[in-house]
C-alpha cells in the first residue's frame, strides 16, 4: 500500500520540479550558497534541533542509557545478588586477556587472523560497485531483476545451513571429491574443509558469495542518482561504454563507497563469528579463530557477565577510535568527513 | 561538571535497576512461619495461570493435553512452561529474567550456585510454612533437609529422589555407557573373546570387512566421531575410560570408587589410550573420515542407516539402529563384554539429582504451588509426570492397569502409545496426540527405578516383567544366550562383576572462580584441537609429537591452576560418596 | 500497480539509458557480462534450491548430505509438522505487522534524519551525527538493554519491536550520503521563496530519493522479518510471538529433544520411521525455505525503485 503511495508522490513531484532545477549547474553553486546564507540568518538553527530531539531522545534512551551497564565490567556481576551483592574486581577482566605467555602467542594468531580477514574484506570491497557497475551494463530487466533477486538469496541463508551444504558438497565423500573421483582426476579424496591451507581464501570466498549480491545493493541504489547530463555530455564527447564507467560512473558511486569504507575499517576487529563458527574444526582452528569465535570459544561470555561487558566495551572504544582515524584519513584525501 | 552531574541523574535509575534484586533480599523477617495447610480442594479454587520457569523442559507455552488436564481438574491450574533450552540464548533468558527480579512462579533450577545466588537474590519462597503439611515428601525428608543445610528454610525440593540404596546403579536395563557392537556382526566374525580395549580393533576391522556398507550403500565404517558435543576434553575419546570406572570431573578422570585420578593429558592417562585407540583404528582404516567435519546429526543419521558398527553409549547406537524389524532379524546394537571392563555406573542419588524445585518469591498463590509439588511426590504424580525418556508409565487406567494377579502391564492403549508409535488420547482424558500431552516440565521427583508402594513395582513400565516379555525377541535373546541367561545388560554387569558404582552422594562440585573458568576455557579449547589431530595423525612420530605439544601449550594456558581445583574436587566428591556409601549402604 | 510497471517496463525498453548505448565491443562484452552473471546467479540460487529438495526429502537421507540435485524419498511431512505449529497464525500476523509498520517508521525516521543532517545550519549538527553514529559501535549487553526496555514499560509490548529500532544510524548516513549527491540548487530554490523545513522536506527531498528509501526499506523489512532476538529477550506473552521466534524455538526444541535422547536410560521404546522423523536439520531448511519465500517474492516489487532513478534521469536528458 505504502509502495503504490510512494510511487504516486515521486511522479507528481518529478512533474513539479523542473529539469533544469533538479539537477545543479556546477557554476550556479557559488551564487546559491550566498543567499542561503542569507537564509540561514533569518531561521533559527534551534528550530532545527528542535526537529531531531525526539530522535536524539531515542537515541539516548536506546543507546546511551543502557551503557550505564558498562560498570559492571569493573564488578564479578550475578545478576542475582544485584551490583551490591557482586563483588568489585577493577580491571581483573581486563588483565586476565593478556596474563600469559602462551595465552599472549595465541592472541597474537587471533589478532592476525581478524585482520586478515578484515583486509581481505577490504580488498574485495570494490567488488559490489564493479558488481553494480556491470549488472547496470544489462540490457534486458527480467534479466536484470532475476539476477538481482537470486544473487541476493545466499544473504538470507543462516550460516549453518551454508556449512550443511558445503559439507554435502566438499566433504570427502561430497559432490565434488565423488566427481572428481568418477572422472579420474583424484584418487584420494581433496579435503577441502578440515585442513590448514588457504583458510583466510576460502572464508572469504565463502563470505563473498554470501553477500556480494546483497552488497550491490546500495550501488544499484546509488547509480540511479548519478546526474544523466554527465552520461549525456561524456556521449557528446565520444566516449566509449568503458570509458563512461571509467570516468562517469565509478567516480560517482565513490561517496557511498567511501562512506562504507570507513565504516567497516571501524569494525575492523568485529568480523562476527557464525562463519567462522561453523566451519571450525581442530584442523583450521589455527587460522580460522578471529576474535568475536575466541571470544566464544573460550567461553568467556558464557558464563562470566562481567567478562563479557568488558570485551563489548573494550571493542566499542576501539571502533570508536578507528572510525575517528579512518574519517580523519578520508578527509585528509577527499576533503569530505564522513563524521 | 555540570553535564557529569546531569548524565549521573540520569543514568541513575538504570543502574538502580541493575542492584534492584539485591535491595529487595531475601525476606529475613525472624519471625517463625506460622504453619500453612495445603490440604484443600484445589479444583474449586479461582483458575490461575503460573509461570515455570523450567530449565529441564524442551517445550514452551501452555501445558495441554492429558496431563494438563490433570492438574487443570485437581488444582484448577494452568502451567505456562518458560524454556530456557528452547528459548535459545543459552542461559540470556535466566540472566534477564533474574536481573529483573521474577524468575516465575515455579521453579526448576539447578542446585549448588544457582540455588544459593536465587535464595540470597530473594526470588525464592521459604516453603517452611508448607512444608509440614506436604505428606508425600515426607519419605524423602532426609533430601530435603540435604538440599537446604545451612540455607534458614525450605526453599527448594530435590528431583529424582531416591529410596533405593545409593550403591546401587541408579540405570535400570543398560549402563549409560558401555561397548555396544552391531551383535549380528559380531556373531558373524565368530563371538571373538576380546581381553582389553585395543582387542576391539581386529575384531572391528572384520566386522567392518564383513559389512562394508551401510545399507543404503554408502561406505560403512567401524568408528565414526563428532565433534559438538565436546567439553573439558574430547566427548567421543572420554568414552572408553568409562569402561575403565572412571568419570571426568573437569580435567581429572576420577574413578568411581576414589582408587585412582588422572589429569587427561598425562601420557599414560586412560584419556591417552583412547586418543590411541582411535589413532591405530585410523591407521587401520576403521575411523569414518567425516568425523572431522560432521555433526551430531549426520553422525546419527550413519547409525541409522548401518553405516556405523560401535557405539560406546546404549542410547546412541540401540536408538538409532535397533528398530523392531530388524532386531526380529537378529540385528542390532548390544553390549559385548571386554574381560576387564568394570564400566561406570552412577549411583541412586538418595539425595537427588542435579536439579531443585522451588517456589517464586513473587507466586501468586505459594499455597496451590506447593500442594501442586506435593502431588508430583505422590505415586500418582510420579506416575503421570515423570519425563518420558525415563521411561513414564502415564496415568493409570489409560496406559497401564493392575492385572488380576496384582502385576501391572500396559494397556492396548499403553502399547500403542509406547511400541507401535503413538495414539489419539480419548476425549475424556483430554484428548489429542498421547505425546504432545506428556507432561512437559521433563523432570523427575523420584526415580523412574524406585518402587511405586501403591503397586509394589518400579514407576517406570521398562522395568515390569510384563513388558519384559513382550519386547523380547532374536536379538535379545541371542544376546541373553550368549551372556549366561541374562536378560538385561545390567543385570549380566552386575553378575560378572563388570560394574563399579560411583554412591549417589548428590555432590556438586563449587562453581569455577572466574581465574579458574577463564584458563579451563582457554586450555580445553587447546586440548580438544590437540585430540583430534592426534587421532588423524599421519604415523606414531606425529601423535607423539602433538601429544608433548598438548601437554605444553595447556600447561602454558594455565592447566595445572585448574587441574589442582579439579583435584580437590574430585577428592571433595569421593569423601561425599563414601560418607552417602557408608550412612545408607 | 501491475499496470504501472508494465508501462514502466516499456519505457525502459524504449529509451535506453545513456550509458547502454552500442558500442565497438558491444557483442563480445554482452556475451560474457551476460555469461558471468547468469553462473553468478546458479551459484547462489543452487544453495536455495537445495534447501527446497532437502526439506522435501527423506529426512535420513538429508542429513547424510545425499540429496544433492533431486528430491529423494518425497514427503511433506516437515511441512505439514511446522504449518501445524500452534500460535503460527497469530505469529505470522505479529511479524507481518511489525515489518510493516516497523519499516515505515523506520524509513521515515532516516528520510527525515538524513536529510536533516545535511542541514548545516542546525545546531551543533555534526556533535549529534557523530553521537548518533557512534552507536553503531557501541553494545550495553543484554542485561542492561532488558532493563532499560523494563523500565520504559516496553517488555511484553508490540512497540518494543518498532519504537527502539527507529534511528537507524547506518540508513541515516546513507540517506545523508544520497542527499549529499543531489543538486544543492533544489533546495536552494524553495528556501528562498521561504518554504519550511518541513516542506522542503515533504516536497522537494523525499520524492527524490525512491531508490534509497526502496534500499532502506528493503534492509530494514529484512531485518524486521528476520528478527528474532528481541522476542527472545522482551516478550514472554505468546500472543506476540514473532513467526521468526516461534519458528526459532520449534528448532530449538528440536535439538533439545535430541540431546534429551543423551539423559535417557534405559529403552526408549518404539522408533518412529527415521525418513520423517524430524532432526533439527531438516527442521532447520524447512524454515528456511518457509521464510525466505516471501522474501522472494516481495523484493521483486522495491527493485523497480531502482530503475525509476533511471527513468527520471533519462526524461530529464
Amino acid at each position: 500500500m505504502s509502495l503504490t503511495q510512494g510511487t504516486s508522490t515521486s511522479t507528481r513531484a518529478a512533474a513539479v520540479v523542473a529539469p533544469g532545477e533538479l539537477r545543479a549547474d556546477p557554476d550556479k553553486r557559488g551564487r546559491a550558497r550566498e543567499s542561503r546564507r542569507q537564509v540561514k540568518s533569518t531561521k533559527s538553527s534551534k528550530t532545527m534541533f528542535l526537529l531531531i530531539l525526539p530522535f536524539l531522545i531515542l537515541v539516548f534512551l536506546f543507546s546511551y542509557l543502557p551503557l550505564a551497564g558498562w560498570v559492571t565490567s569493573f564488578y564479578d556481576y550475578r545478576p542475582a545478588l544485584g551490583m551490591s551483592g557482586s563483588e568489585f574486581v577493577g580491571l581483573q577482566w581486563f588483565e586476565m586477556l593478556v596474563s600469559s605467555p602462551t595465552q599472549l602467542r595465541q592472541i597474537g594468531q587471533v589478532l592476525t587472523n581478524t585482520l586478515a580477514m578484515s583486509f581481505l574484506g577490504f580488498a574485495t570491497s570494490l567488488l559490489p560497485v564493479f558488481f553494480a557497475m556491470l549488472l547496470n551494463e544489462i540490457r534486458a530487466p527480467w534479466f536484470r531483476n532475476s539476477v538481482q533477486t537470486l544473487t541476493t538469496l545466499p544473504n538470507f541463508i543462516s550460516w549453518v545451513l551454508v556449512y550443511m551444504i558445503a559439507f554435502s558438497l566438499f566433504s570427502t565423500t561430497g559432490l565434488v571429491n565423488s566427481v572428481l573421483h568418477d572422472w579420474g582426476i583424484i584418487t584420494a579424496p581433496i579435503k577441502f574443509l578440515d585442513t590448514d591451507q588457504h583458510v583466510w581464501l576460502t572464508m572469504l570466498l565463502w563470505s563473498l558469495w554470501k553477500g556480494l549480491g546483497w552488497g550491490a545493493i546500495l550501488y544499484l541504489a546509488a547509480i540511479t542518482a548519478i546526474d544523466p547530463a554527465l552520461y549525456e555530455s561524456a556521449r557528446i564527447d565520444g566516449a566509449g561504454r568503458f570509458q563512461i564507467m571509467r570516468y562517469i560512473t565509478f567516480p560517482q558511486l565513490m561517496p557511498t563507497y567511501v562512506v562504507l569504507l570507513v565504516l567497516s575499517i571501524a569494525n575492523m576487529l568485529n568480523n562476527g563469528m557464525e562463519q567462522f563458527y561453523v566451519f571450525q574444526n581442530a584442523f583450521n582452528k589455527e587460522y580460522i579463530q578471529v576474535l568475536d569465535l575466541y571470544v566464544y570459544n573460550i567461553g568467556i561470555t558464557g558464563n562470566s557477565l562481567s567478562m563479557a561487558t568488558a570485551i563489548g566495551m573494550l571493542k566499542s572504544l576501539i571502533s570508536v577510535l578507528l572510525l575517528v582515524a579512518a574519517n580523519a584519513v578520508a578527509k585528509r584525501a577527499r576533503g569530505t568527513s564522513i563524521i | 561538571m555540570k553535564s557529569r552531574k546531569v548524565a549521573t541523574i540520569l543514568v541513575a535509575p538504570l543502574l538502580g535497576a541493575l542492584s534492584l534484586t539485591a535491595c529487595t533480599g531475601p525476606g529475613s523477617d525472624d519471625e517463625p512461619a506460622t504453619p500453612v495447610s495445603i490440604d484443600q480442594d484445589w479444583s474449586e479454587a479461582d483458575p490461575i495461570t503460573v509461570d515455570v520457569f523450567d530449565g529441564l523442559a524442551n517445550y514452551m507455552g501452555i501445558q495441554g493435553g492429558w496431563f494438563g488436564e490433570i492438574v487443570k481438574e485437581k488444582f484448577n491450574m494452568e502451567l505456562n512452561i518458560i524454556a530456557p533450552n528452547v528459548a535459545g540464548g543459552g542461559d540470556t533468558l535466566y540472566n534477564t529474567r533474574v536481573s529483573g527480579g521474577d524468575l516465575g512462579d515455579l521453579i526448576v533450577a539447578d542446585k549448588g550456585q544457582q540455588m544459593d545466588e536465587l535464595i540470597a537474590g530473594g526470588l525464592l519462597l521459604d516453603a517452611q510454612a508448607y512444608y509440614g503439611s506436604m505428606e508425600n515428601v515426607t519419605p524423602y525428608d532426609d533430601a530435603v533437609a540435604k538440599l537446604n543445610e545451612d540455607k534458614d528454610g525450605v526453599y527448594g525440593f530435590p528431583t529424582a529422589v531416591s529410596s533405593l540404596k545409593p550403591t546401587e546403579p541408579s540405570e535400570g536395563l543398560d549402563p549409560t555407557f558401555g561397548p555396544y557392537l552391531r551383535w549380528d556382526l559380531f556373531a558373524e566374525v565368530g563371538y571373538p573373546e576380546i581381553t582389553t580395549l585395543e582387542d576391539l580393533l581386529p575384531v572391528l576391522q572384520e566386522m567392518q570387512d564383513a559389512q562394508p556398507e551401510g545399507e543404503n550403500g554408502q561406505k560403512a565404517y567401524a568408528i565414526s566421531l563428532f565433534g559438538d558435543w565436546d567439553g573439558n576434553m574430547m566427548v567421543t575419546a572420554k568414552q572408553p575410560a568409562t569402561l575403565y570406572g572412571y568419570d571426568e570431573l573437569g580435567f581429572v578422570l576420577a574413578r568411581a570408587d576414589g582408587s585412582d585420578y588422572q589429569s587427561i593429558i598425562d601420557s599414560d592417562s586412560e584419556y591417552v589410550r583412547a586418543l590411541k585407540f582411535y589413532f591405530e583404528a585410523n591407521q587401520m582404516g576403521l575411523v569414518d573420515p567425516e568425523s572431522t567435519t560432521q555433526n551430531y546429526d549426520t553422525m546419527f543419521s550413519k547409525y541409522q542407516n548401518g553405516q556405523v558398527l560401535l557405539s560406546w553409549w546404549p542410547w546412541l547406537g540401540q536408538s538409532a539402529f535397533n528398530t523392531e524389524e530388524r532386531m526380529a532379524e537378529g540385528k542390532g546394537f548390544e553390549l559385548v563384554p571386554m574381560q576387564d571392563q568394570q564400566i561406570f555406573s552412577y549411583g541412586a542419588e538418595v539425595y537427588g539429582g542435579k536439579q531443585f524445585l522451588g517456589i517464586g518469591s513473587g507466586a501468586e498463590d505459594p499455597a496451590r504451588l506447593a500442594a501442586f509439588i506435593d502431588w508430583l511426590y505422590s505415586p500418582e504424580g510420579v506416575m503421570a509426570n515423570s519425563s518420558q525418556t525415563m521411561g513414564s508409565a502415564g496415568p493409570e487406567g489409560l496406559t497401564w492397569e493392575l492385572g488380576d494377579d496384582g502385576e501391572p502391564a500396559l494397556t492396548d492403549f499403553g502399547r500403542q502409545v509406547f511400541l507401535e508409535g503413538g495414539a489419539d488420547v480419548p476425549a475424556e482424558w483430554g484428548g489429542g496426540d498421547y505425546a504432545d500431552g506428556v507432561s512437559a516440565l521433563n523432570v523427575s521427583t523420584v526415580l523412574p527405578k524406585d518402587v511405586n508402594p501403591e503397586i509394589g513395582f518400579p514407576y517406570s513400565y521398562t522395568y515390569w516383567p510384563s513388558y519384559q516379555e513382550t519386547v523380547a525377541n532374536p536379538l535379545t535373546e541371542d544376546w541373553s544366550a550368549r551372556m549366561g541367561g541374562a536378560t538385561t545388560t545390567v543385570e549380566f554387569l552386575e553378575a560378572n562383576d563388570q560394574v563399579i558404582v560411583a554412591p549417589g552422594s548428590s555432590y556438586t562440585a563449587p562453581a569455577d572462580t572466574s581465574e579458574v573458568e577463564a584458563n579451563r576455557n582457554q586450555a580445553k579449547a587447546s586440548i580438544i584441537e590437540h585430540s583430534w589431530k592426534m587421532v588423524f595423525a599421519k604415523n606414531e612420530d606425529e601423535f607423539d609429537k602433538l601429544l608433548t605439544s598438548m601437554q605444553e601449550t595447556a600447561n602454558g594456558l594455565g592447566y595445572e591452576t585448574v587441574l589442582e581445583f579439579d583435584m580437590a574436587n574430585a577428592e571433595a566428591q569421593n569423601e561425599s560418596r563414601e560418607a552417602v556409601a557408608a550412612e545408607f549402604g | 500497480m501491475t499496470t504501472e510497471s508494465t508501462a514502466e517496463v516499456k519505457t525502459t525498453r524504449a529509451r535506453k539509458p545513456p550509458s547502454m548505448q552500442r558500442t565497438r565491443g558491444d557483442v563480445p562484452f554482452a556475451i560474457v557480462n551476460y555469461g558471468g552473471f547468469l553462473l553468478m546467479a546458479l551459484l547462489c540460487a543452487y544453495p536455495f534450491y537445495y534447501l527446497i529438495i532437502n526439506s522435501i526429502s527423506a529426512n535420513d537421507a538429508s542429513a547424510l548430505g545425499d540429496v544433492r540435485l533431486f528430491p529423494q524419498g518425497f514427503h511433506l511431512s516437515n511441512y505439514q509438522q511446522i504449518l501445524g505449529l500452534d500460535g503460527l497464525t497469530s505469529a505470522a500476523i505479529v511479524s507481518v505487522a511489525r515489518t510493516i509498520i516497523g519499516t515505515v517508521c523506520t524509513v521515515l525516521a532516516s528520510a527525515f534524519l538524513g536529510f536533516m543532517f545535511t542541514q548545516e545550519r542546525m545546531w551543533a549538527r555534526s556533535l549529534w551525527y557523530r553521537l548518533m553514529i557512534f552507536t553503531m559501535y557501541f553494545s550495553a549487553g543484554l542485561i542492561p538493554m532488558y532493563i532499560t526496555m523494563k523500565t520504559l514499560g516496553l517488555t511484553n509490548s508490540f512497540w518494543v519491536y518498532i519504537i527502539p529500532v527507529i534511528v537507524q544510524p547506518f540508513n541515516i548516513i546513507l540517506v545523508k550520503t544520497y542527499v549529499e549527491s543531489m543538486p544543492r540548487s533544489l533546495q536552494e530554490a524553495a528556501e528562498i521563496d521561504g518554504a519550511s523545513t518541513f516542506r522542503i522536506f515533504f516536497r522537494i527531498i523525499l520524492p527524490n530519493m525512491t531508490p534509497i528509501l526502496a534500499t532502506v526499506a528493503i534492509f530494514t523489512a529484512v531485518a524486521q522479518w528476520n528478527s528474532f532476538q528481541d522476542t527472545l529477550l522482551f516478550i514472554t506473552d505468546q500472543k506476540l510471538y514473532s513467526l521468526q521466534y516461534l519458528l526459532y524455538t520449534y528448532t530449538n526444541q528440536a535439538s533439545s529433544l535430541a540431546q534429551a535422547a543423551q539423559n535417557a536410560q534405559g529403552n526408549l521404546g518404539s522408533i518412529v520411521s527415521a525418513a520423517t522423523s524430524q532432526t533439527p536439520t531438516s527442521i532447520r531448511m524447512t524454515v528456511a525455505v518457509l521464510v525466505v519465500l516471501p522474501i522472494i517474492f516481495i523484493y521483486p516489487l522495491f527493485q523497480k525503485y531502482f530503475v525509476k532513478g533511471i527513468m527520471l534521469g533519462a526524461v530529464k536528458g
